[in-house]
């Protein structure tokens, strides 16, 4: 059932995810969600990616062999302790650093420049202090050189699912942390990316704005399908939120477990007490811990 | 180190480690203390001895001028009016249109002249380190053996004024706006990268409007030295300008006059800094309603 897999090869990728494995039907029956059978092609592939850099003297090695694959809109969540490489490795996606070993392929190949071909929305909300939250989030298109008044007309009837209704200009200062989120979540959306990057966009927040947002985020996610990378320090969040978990180890980063979870979607109504949530949970705290316990032991190269 | 020594025998030599360690610190921060002691009173010292010395010298001077009574010293306002209806239309028609040209003359070449070489330098580090040693060295320069050989090469007109006001006003705008200019946030710009932005939309998109806070402080600087500026270069030699009339009240021992020229001075300056306040305010409306609400301060709402 669930498919734990530290490293998918090849072969695995094309026989054993592409097939039935999807979530069974049966337990949501009157949904309206449409189960499209997985593409056999993913979107974004990492393979082999290890990376070392220097700080401050001292050699970090942040992620070691870490290969994995992300199909057509699959929600993963990347869960690891702090420093076990989860951000360098969105860093090397976004192409703002280059691994060491291994290579991203993107779409339809290894490319030279990926900067541009995801979206990134990093943990702090980053909002452009001088533009108003309708300026903010157009900024993706912007920069791509598309059409302004296009872009701000799509945001415009985004606003209202983004509960930023009546606030396209007013600036980021003024909003509450939850909306400024709510708003960097825009911008990372209006981006047309296919694959979108999020590093732990609800850390900062309280327990409760948290639980909304990521209720919220399921309904966006199902509407829109994008194929999600979610960094978090969350058990809870990351069983929540996603089909796949990737379990990082502590430094170097290494994937140690990819847990499938095998919830009925839509998950919003799900109470968090649920058995099944608690169970994967359970199974989650257990990789974690584990990984932790290794982790000092260490990797010879 | 534990696996080693019994527990009593590293009691003793942990604790006699802490005992010499205890002492080797104390006389360190004794030594310390009373250098600062040492150093805190002679800096007090110099400031009580040259203060009073100073103070003395005042004291003394102006008890020889006892030929200067009060009153030619400190004009009454009545005494002031007369003045001004005196030469009112000269003031208004001649002198003061005068240094108001080449005040804003100068001050506008100084702004370009300053956002021109702050950027040149945010580009290339090369030009910055080549610049910022000249920049320096042109404040060190006094500007009034600069402003002599002006009007000596450049004759009597405002020009040599203009140049004067540039080279009071350019500093402060070049270096602020610079300063500006690199404090853009990093984490910004890894994101506008990340999202394919070029350099150029790096620069337009994040660093310019980053640094707009610090070049209006710049500009405002600029802006009070930009009048006295004028008035400095007129005082050497002009036909027009307040400058000029302060200088001609003053050998002819008119204090009134020369009041009344300090007065229009102050006046000037102060009118061109509400006007840069009044640009800025609507320029940086972000900034200001940032400002606003962080005055609030951290509330529970």
């Amino acid at each position: 059932m669930s498919s734990c897999r530290a490293v998918l090869s090849e072969t695995e990728r094309s026989a054993g995810l592409g097939g039935g494995d999807e979530i069974p039907v049966s337990a949501a029956p009157a949904s309206p969600t449409i189960m499209t059978p997985e593409p056999r092609v993913p979107c974004l592939e990492v393979r082999g990616v290890s990376k070392t850099f220097r700080d401050g003297g001292q050699i970090v090695h942040a992620l070691d062999r870490v290969s994995f694959a992300a199909y057509p809109g699959e929600f993963i969540t990347i869960i690891g302790p702090s420093g076990s490489g989860k951000s360098t490795l969105f860093n090397i996606i976004t192409g703002l650093t280059e691994p060491d070993e291994g290579e991203i392929v993107l779409e339809c190949g290894v490319v030279r420049r990926r900067a541009g071909r995801v979206g990134y929305m990093p943990q702090r909300d980053l909002l452009l202090p001088w533009r108003t939250v309708l300026n903010n989030v157009i900024l993706g298109p912007e920069l791509d050189g598309r059409s302004r008044r296009e872009a701000r007309r799509r945001a415009r009837e985004l606003l209202p699912l983004f509960g930023l209704e009546g606030f396209e200009n007013a600036f980021p200062e003024t909003l509450s942390g939850g909306m400024r989120q709510r708003a960097a979540l825009l911008r990372t959306f209006l981006t047309d990316r296919e694959v979108l990057l999020l590093d732990e966009p609800f850390g900062a927040l309280d327990a409760l704005t948290r639980r909304e947002l990521q209720r919220w985020l399921l309904g966006v996610w199902e509407r829109f399908r994008k194929t999600i990378l979610f960094i978090t320090h969350d058990v809870e969040e990351a069983v929540y939120l996603a089909d796949r978990v990737l379990v990082f180890s502590g430094r170097p980063g290494r994937i140690v477990k990819e847990l499938r979870v095998d919830l009925p979607r839509p998950r919003q109504a799900i109470s968090l007490l649920s058995e099944d949530l608690r169970r994967h949970e359970a199974e989650l705290l257990a990789a974690l811990e584990a990984a932790n316990g290794h982790a000092p032991s260490g990797e010879t190269k | 180190m534990s696996d080693i020594a019994s527990g009593e025998q590293l009691d003793l030599v942990a604790r006699r480690a802490t005992a010499v360690a205890w002492w080797r610190d104390f006389g360190v921060r004794l030594a310390l203390d009373v250098a600062r002691v040492l150093v805190l009173t002679g800096v007090v010292a110099l400031v009580l001895a040259f203060f009073s010395a100073g103070m003395l010298q005042l004291i003394v001077e102006a008890r020889a001028q006892e030929n200067l009574s009060l009153a030619t010293i400190f004009p009454s306002p009545v005494e002031l009016r007369q003045a001004w209806d005196e030469h009112q239309t000269r003031l208004l028609q001649e002198h003061i249109p005068e240094t108001l040209w080449e005040t804003l003359a100068g001050l506008t070449i100084a702004v370009v002249l300053g956002l021109t070489i702050a950027a040149l330098m945010d580009f290339s580090p090369l030009l910055r380190w080549v610049l910022y040693p000249v920049l320096v060295v042109s404040q060190t320069i006094p500007i009034f053996a600069i402003a002599i050989l002006l009007i000596l090469i450049f004759g009597f007109g405002s020009g040599p004024k203009i140049i004067v006001v540039v080279l009071f006003c350019f500093f402060p705008v070049t270096l602020s706006t610079f300063t500006g200019l690199q404090s853009a946030d990093p984490e910004l710009i890894s994101l506008l990268r990340a999202m394919g932005a070029n350099a150029r939309q790096i620069w337009v998109k994040a660093r310019l409007p980053a640094a707009m806070p610090s070049f209006f402080a710049g500009l405002r600087i600029a802006a009070t030295y930009s009048v006295v500026g004028a008035i400095f270069g007129e005082y050497i030699t002009a036909q027009r300008g307040l400058g000029v009339f302060l200088k001609r009240s003053y050998s002819s021992f008119r204090l009134d006059q020369a009041y009344l020229a300090i007065l229009l001075t102050a006046l000037l300056s102060l009118l061109l800094v509400l006007l840069v306040n009044l640009v800025e305010r609507l320029a940086l409306r972000w900034y200001y309603t940032a400002r606003r609400r962080s005055w609030r301060g951290p509330g529970i709402y």
